[in-house]
Order: structure tokens, then C-alpha cells, then sequence
């Protein structure tokens, strides 16, 4: 009542500090655990994204329950090559140790889609150091087979030379060096 | 000839070794992120700024004849503020997040810095207003009832003081709000400005002529708003027009639009001229993809126009009602003007894909989070604040004074 | 005269440096549910599992090396089965650059390579002189802009060099996206949080390599610690070959080198 205009305002500013203050309490407050261990982020988010369930067994996780295709895969051409790539993840398949998914198995033009996404020549990008390309129907034609016929009636898909090379053993053509 | 040159491939003038757009756009570049609202989002403060620069001259440097828009200007200046974060709002994916701009901000970012600089802004300008209301507030409070007196009383600090004493006192803290006031306004917009010009891996949108650009088309676009929405609103009601506030504004209208206009085209002439690393994508974006919205309706329509018609209502001695329609006319060109070139800018910038090899396309949704009708319905929420306003305090100075 | 005590501020502050450490470390020991027993499977990275990791004491390197890639596309396929990525958007990506004799090059990039390319370009009217591939994730950037602009926190560069998303604090206003020079970033369209590649960091954390070097079959991704002198990426930097980064101009400083790039490649 007694307080004059001036001294009013003066409190009014007084107020509007105390709130700023209130508001710097508040954000320390409401700041989430571990942030600014490292830097200006939550610590926490690191362990968080090591922990994201990993998808992707590799081959080998592949390999403890498939010694057959694990002997021949091995053996082979395709040994590089990922199982989880064309049958799908690890996580699809196994969960904690048991079989809960059914992965599915590429069948006829399909197999060859999937072969030609490596070896196809007409692609001009393929360095013969790295890769064996073939053009088709020019490979099927030089090899004297039906143009109907896909890659796995002639290759292995998980060893691709493992027929030709034991044909031409029988054949005694590898000897000859054709 | 190709698939490719039909889609209109477009290649920098460097001899043989030419770069060519050849329409490859990165995967994750074809969806434009910052879309209508971000648009609208500098544009909206823009209008604050300029807004506010009406009010500052006459509180500040004692431009008289803006007496009767400067406690408009604050008005719609603070309707505009009040919705200047719903486009953001609207714009972000996790908008319940918001928040966290203030409780961990980056040191190291220029957007961190938001939430603060909008707060002080709001805060310097509801205080303004206050005190420049203080002596109708008073009024109102002793004419109103329960919880609208209670609100009064604390809008008016609880004081009934009008003496010439209490006003002297009051005007000195206007003018000292308003001053820091300025810096602040600047910085409100000029941040966004920087927000773009900060980003390098964007070619049109790093440099540091963008705060500068921005600055200055904002206070070209909030000029324009006052000097419309006076003459309008003045029209509508049939009452007169005080033809020197109208010339006063028009003037600094003239000035900042010469000076928006040419760090514009500054920006432009520079990249062309110093034809930098990915210069063929500025340039084939500006002849390409923004070549009707940026040469035809900002440039020509929304620039040379309006400085025709700034020259000639600067030079020739027109009759005031002529004059007074010229500077609506120009004053709507204008608004316009600012958002097409925030469009340009915004959206414009993100279609070149940072492949620097294509651009992306860009169709604004109607029925969308940050849609046309969601751009709408945010451009008329000041609109409507700002006629409650209009009901409860009076916009101009003379309706007060009879 | 008594040493001064530090300031009870910095007390608590490497009080919880320590603490969450030894979390950080101790979590090494933990056994992470992976559906089965994961870790029968033979270590990838060396030196990681059964190890205790020092966060500040590591330096990881990822190289591509463009003359041994095929464009098969496996990496995508990986990356997009690893993390359940959204149609449409690419943590990782393989673009295919052809070359003409005129120097014009010719990009292309149908659905980031995940079907792989299976036709030659035809809608090119001049003699090719090259084709190759190339293929893009994160580039780790020292000087990460997307992490510069983050307003709240939520991209961070992490002490053993990798930039992450903390989606728990992102708000989804896509300005990393802006900033990002390699635009690896997006919006995912489930949790309006922003996605990128990690290098698969959760792997590495197991000692398993990336998802994307893993399926790879010509060796054209490789990834390994710096501070193993036996890795095949501190070989491959100690020796005289030539390695770029993209976008050298922006000053970004990434992790992820490029052997045999051309200088067409952006």
C-alpha cells in the first residue's frame, strides 16, 4: 500500500530475477542423468547404442548348426560370401538358442537374379581381378545348354566350381587343362 | 538425343570440363525436410522485427509522425510473436520435445539458442506494451470485476499511479526497453538468417550476407504490414489516414528495401561471379527449378515494381489519396515479395541434392501437419489475436486522445 | 602450505567420469541377448571382447575400396536387414558413376543399390570410357557438422570417435540433415527421430565387425581399430597407397576413407 510507483517496479524486477533463478533450478534440475560426462549429450545414449540387438550372426553362427553347407561353402569360391545376405539374418532364424523362423531359399530365376547381381559382365564396372562375370545368353549358349537353364543346374550355388571341377576330374579334362 | 537431356540437364560454362547436372539426386535428398513451415517460420518473425522498427523510431528516436501507428506496430508485433513457434511446433517430429532447446541447449549450435532469445524478446516486448497501455489498464481496472480486475492489478503492477511523475518514469523505461529491444529484434531474426548462412554444406544458403539478407527483408516486410494493415483497417472503418505517418513509413520502406534488394542481388552477382566449387548448382537451380519464382516473381514483379513505384511516389508530388493507394499497393507487393523469397531461399535451397549433381522436387501437401491449410490457419491465428486485442485496448493514438 | 583441494564441482564430475566408466567397462563382461550364444562366434575385431574398453583409447578406421567394389548391393541388403530400415531411406548406399569419353559422368542410384544393378546403362548416348562403384555411409566426421548444429545434444561425437543419435533427446527438426555435406541422415517415419548409419556400433562393441564389411565378399569395405597394428585398415593407412575423403573442402575431417576414388566422385 505504502509502496510508491517507482519501488513497485523496482520489486517487479526483483520478481523477474528470482523467476530467471527459479528457471536456472529447474532446468539443472530437470537435466537427464549422465549428460555432460563427455560433452554437452547423455552419456547414457553410448551405452544405449551398444546395446541395439545385433541382427546379423555372421557365417559362423551360421555354421555351428549347418556343418554340411558350412564344409562345402568353405571349400568353395563363394567362401566370402555372406549366408545372411541371400537367406536372411540370423535374427529371422534363431532366438536364444532356438530355431523360431523359417528362412527362405531362393528358387529358379531367382538364383539367377541373385548370381547375375555379381557376375553379370554387361555391368562393365566388374575388375576381372576381383570377380568372374558372365554375359548371358552368351554363357549358355558357349556352354551348350538349354537358355532356359539357371546358374544351379550347372553350379553349385554355395561352391560354384565344386561339379565343374569334379566333372572335369571324371572327364580327366583338368589334367588337359581345358 | 538422351532420356537425360531431355530432363533438362544443364552444365557450367568452364570449357571442356564441364560439370554435368545430370539429375542424380542423393536417396536421402529427395524428400525435402524443411518444408512450409520453416518457410513461414522467418517469415512470421520478419514481421515482429520490421514491426517493431516502426515502434522503436518513433519511442526511441523520436520519429513524431508515427505516433499513430507506433502503439499498433507493438500490438501486431506481439499477435505475430504469440505465433511465431507454431510453425516450429508443427515443422518438428518430436514437438513434445521441445523443451529440450531449453534444458540442453548446444553451446556449439546457432539454433540452440532459440528458445533463450525467443523468451527475452516476448518478455522485452509484453513489458513494453505494459507500460505503453499502463495508463488505459489503469482505466480498465477500475471498470472491471473478480478475476479481471485481479488480472489487471497484476498487469498494471498493482499501481493506479498516472501522475505526471509515475508517466515520466514509465516513458523512460519505454524508451530503455525499446533500446535493448533493438539488439534483441536483431538478433531474433538475424539468428534465423545465420540458422541458414551457417550451414556449409548447403552452397546458396552459406554465406554470411544471409543474417544481413534476412535483416533487412524483414524489416521491409514488417514496414509493409503496418503501412496495409493502417491503411486498411483505417479504410474499413472510414476513418482518416494521417497522410505524413503514411509518407514517413513509405520512406523507410524505400530504405530498407534498397538495401534488402541489393544485398539480394549482391549475393546472387557474387556467386556468379566467383564461381566457387559447386557454383554450376547455384546457378542451374537459379536458371533451372526457381527460375519463374526467383527472376520472374521476386526479382521483377516483387522487387524492380516496387522500387519503380517507391521511385516515383519518392520523386513526383502525388495527390495523397493516390499516394496513399500506391503505398498499400506496394506495401502488399512487398509482403508477398519477402515470402517468396523466404520460399526461395528455404525451399529452394534444399532441391539441390548435395550430390551436386541434380535437384529434387518439391509440391506443398494441402492437408498436412505442415501444410497449406495448416500455413494458413497459422497466418490468421495473429489475425484474430490481434482483433481481440483491438477490443479490449485501442490500436491507434488518436482514438485514445479524443 | 596445503594443496589446494579441488572445487567439490570437479569432485563430482569425475566422480561420475568414473562411475560411468566402470559401467561402460563393466557392461563388457554382460553376455547381450542376441539370440543364442553370439559370442561362440569367433571375434572379428580383435582385442575387444573380454577386454575392458576404454572409450578414450580407441580409434577405429573404415575404408572402401572402390576398385574391389562390384556393386552387388549385399551392404545395403545387410544394412537394411540389420536395422529394419524404412523404404525409402539409406543408412548405407552403392552408387554406380559412369564415366563418358566426353569426362561427363553419369550417376545413378535406383533404390540405393539394394537390388543391386542388374542392366547396363542405356540411356547414355556417348561411348563409355568407365564404369565403377561407389559406395556411401557415415563418414564419421573428427569435425562433425551434423553434431555442431544439434541444438538439444542428440548427435554427439562419442570419445572413441563415432557420432550417434541419442533418440531419446532428438526433437526431429532435421537440421543435422541440412548440415550433413554426405546427407547420410533422415527422418525415420516411425519415430520422427532422426536415423543414420553408426558403423554398426553396437557390433563393434562385441568385437564383431560392421553388418555391411561383414556380408561384403570382395573386401571392398574394410573396418578395424587403428590401435592394432595388425589390422588391415592401420596397414592400409601406414602404407604409401593414396586415400581421399569426400568433400575434403568442407573440412569435416571423416574417419571413413576412399581408395582408388576418382576425383569425379561427390
Amino acid at each position: 500500500m505504502g509502496l510508491s510507483y517507482r519501488m513497485r517496479l523496482i520489486s517487479i524486477c526483483i520478481g523477474i530475477f528470482v523467476m530467471v533463478g527459479v528457471g536456472f533450478l529447474f532446468k539443472s534440475l530437470l537435466l537427464p542423468n549422465s549428460f555432460g560426462v563427455y560433452g554437452p549429450y547423455r552419456a547414457d545414449a553410448i551405452k544405449e547404442a551398444a546395446q541395439v540387438p545385433i541382427r546379423h550372426g555372421t557365417n559362423d553362427s551360421c555354421f555351428k548348426c549347418h556343418p554340411f553347407e558350412a564344409r562345402i561353402q568353405k571349400a568353395g569360391l563363394h567362401k566370402t560370401i555372406s549366408c545372411e545376405f541371400c537367406h536372411g539374418t540370423y535374427a529371422d532364424h534363431v532366438t536364444e538358442g532356438k530355431k523360431t523362423g523359417i528362412l527362405p531359399v531362393k528358387t529358379g530365376k531367382e538364383i539367377t537374379t541373385l548370381c547375375l547381381r555379381c557376375h553379370n559382365t554387361e555391368i562393365k564396372a566388374r575388375s576381372e581381378k576381383v570377380i568372374k562375370t558372365v554375359a548371358l545368353p552368351n554363357h549358355l549358349k558357349d556352354q551348350q545348354v538349354k537358355l532356359t537353364h539357371t546358374c544351379n543346374q550347372c553350379h553349385h550355388v554355395h561352391a560354384p566350381l565344386k561339379y565343374i571341377n569334379r566333372a572335369k576330374q571324371i572327364t580327366g579334362l583338368m589334367e588337359k587343362g581345358i | 538425343m538422351t532420356a537425360l537431356a531431355s530432363t533438362g540437364v544443364v552444365s557450367d560454362s568452364i570449357g571442356s570440363a564441364t560439370m554435368l547436372i545430370s539429375n542424380y539426386v542423393f536417396p536421402n535428398d529427395l524428400h525435402v525436410h524443411w518444408s512450409l513451415m520453416i518457410v513461414l517460420y522467418p517469415y512470421i518473425t520478419g514481421l515482429v522485427d520490421g514491426a517493431f522498427i516502426i515502434a522503436a523510431l518513433y519511442y526511441l528516436f523520436d520519429v513524431k509522425s508515427l505516433k499513430p501507428v507506433a502503439r499498433f506496430s507493438l500490438l501486431f508485433a506481439l499477435a505475430f510473436l504469440c505465433c511465431a513457434t507454431l510453425p516450429l511446433l508443427l515443422h518438428l517430429g518430436r514437438p513434445e520435445r521441445n523443451l529440450n532447446m531449453l534444458l540442453t541447449p548446444s553451446p556449439s549450435s546457432a539454433m540452440a539458442g532459440f528458445g533463450y532469445i525467443y523468451a527475452v524478446s516476448m518478455g522485452v516486448l509484453v513489458a513494453i506494451l505494459l507500460f505503453v497501455y499502463r495508463p488505459v489498464l489503469v482505466e480498465l481496472r477500475a471498470s472491471s470485476k473478480g478475476w479481471l480486475q485481479i488480472f489487471y492489478r497484476i498487469i498494471t503492477f498493482d499501481s493506479i499511479d498516472l501522475s505526471e511523475d509515475a508517466l515520466k518514469l514509465d516513458g523512460k523505461i519505454i524508451r530503455f526497453l525499446v533500446a535493448i529491444g533493438i539488439p534483441i529484434a536483431a538478433v531474433l531474426h538475424g539468428y534465423v538468417g545465420f540458422i541458414f548462412g551457417g550451414v556449409k554444406a548447403n552452397p546458396t544458403w552459406s554465406t554470411p550476407l544471409m543474417p544481413v539478407i534476412f535483416l533487412f527483408s524483414a524489416c521491409v516486410s514488417g514496414i509493409s504490414a503496418i503501412i496495409l494493415a493502417y491503411i486498411l483497417i483505417r479504410k474499413v472503418k472510414s476513418r482518416p489516414i494521417d497522410n505524413g505517418c503514411i509518407a514517413t513509413m513509405i520512406k523507410t520502406l524505400t530504405g530498407f528495401f534498397i538495401l534488402a534488394f541489393s544485398f539480394e542481388m549482391l549475393e546472387v552477382f557474387s556467386h556468379s561471379y566467383l564461381k566457387t566449387g559447386y557454383h554450376h548448382m547455384v546457378e542451374g537451380l537459379l536458371n533451372g527449378p526457381l527460375a519463374s519464382s526467383f527472376w520472374f516473381w521476386q526479382v521483377k514483379i516483387g522487387s524492380v515494381l516496387p522500387l519503380l513505384i517507391l521511385g516515383i511516389m519518392g520523386i513526383i508530388k502525388l495527390r495523397p489519396y493516390l499516394y496513399n493507394f500506391l503505398a498499400a499497393g506496394v506495401s502488399g507487393i512487398l509482403l508477398v515479395q519477402v515470402l517468396i523469397m523466404r520460399w526461395n531461399v528455404v525451399i529452394g535451397g534444399q532441391l539441390m541434392s548435395k550430390s551436386a549433381r541434380g535437384y529434387t522436387e518439391f509440391h506443398p501437401l494441402w492437408f498436412d501437419k505442415e501444410g497449406i491449410i495448416a500455413v494458413i490457419i497459422v497466418m490468421a491465428l495473429p489475425f484474430v489475436i490481434l482483433f481481440v486485442l483491438g477490443k479490449i485496448v485501442p490500436f491507434w493514438a488518436e482514438d485514445n486522445e479524443v | 602450505m596445503k594443496i589446494k583441494d579441488p572445487s567439490p564441482d570437479m569432485k563430482k564430475r569425475s566422480f561420475l567420469k568414473n562411475v560411468l566408466n566402470g559401467t561402460i567397462a563393466g557392461s563388457l563382461y554382460l553376455v547381450y541377448p542376441m539370440g543364442g550364444n553370439a559370442f561362440e562366434t569367433p571375434e572379428q575385431i580383435p582385442g575387444i571382447r573380454n577386454h575392458a574398453y576404454d572409450i578414450h583409447a580407441q580409434e577405429f578406421a573404415f575404408i572402401v575400396d572402390i576398385t574391389r567394389c562390384i556393386g552387388c548391393g549385399s551392404c545395403c541388403v545387410a544394412d537394411k536387414q540389420e536395422y529394419n530400415v524404412s523404404d525409402g531411406n539409406y543408412r548405407t548406399w552403392v552408387e554406380r558413376y559412369v564415366k563418358g569419353f566426353s569426362d561427363q559422368i553419369y550417376v545413378d542410384c535406383p533404390n540405393g543399390g539394394l537390388d543391386g544393378y542388374q542392366t547396363p546403362r542405356n540411356d547414355i548416348a556417348e561411348e563409355i570410357r568407365d564404369t565403377f562403384f561407389v559406395p556411401k555411409l557415415c563418414n564419421m566426421c573428427k569435425e562433425a557438422p551434423c553434431v555442431q548444429v544439434c541444438p538439444v545434444g542428440a548427435t554427439f561425437t562419442t570419445p572413441d570417435g563415432f557420432v550417434l543419435v541419442d533418440e531419446k533427446r532428438c526433437v526431429g527438426c532435421a537440421y543435422c540433415i541440412q548440415a550433413c555435406p554426405y546427407s547420410v541422415r533422415f527422418i525415420n517415419p516411425a519415430t520422427h527421430v532422426v536415423e543414420k548409419c553408426t558403423w554398426c556400433y553396437h557390433r563393434i562393441r562385441k568385437g564383431l565387425l560392421p553388418a555391411c564389411v561383414d556380408v561384403c565378399p570382395t573386401g571392398a569395405r574394410k573396418f578395424g581399430s587403428l590401435k592394432d597394428e595388425n589390422s588391415e585398415v592401420y596397414k592400409i593407412l601406414k602404407g604409401p597407397g593414396v586415400l581421399t575423403v569426400l568433400k575434403r573442402e568442407m573440412g569435416t575431417w571423416p574417419a571413413l576413407y576412399y581408395k582408388g576414388a576418382r576425383r569425379e566422385v561427390v
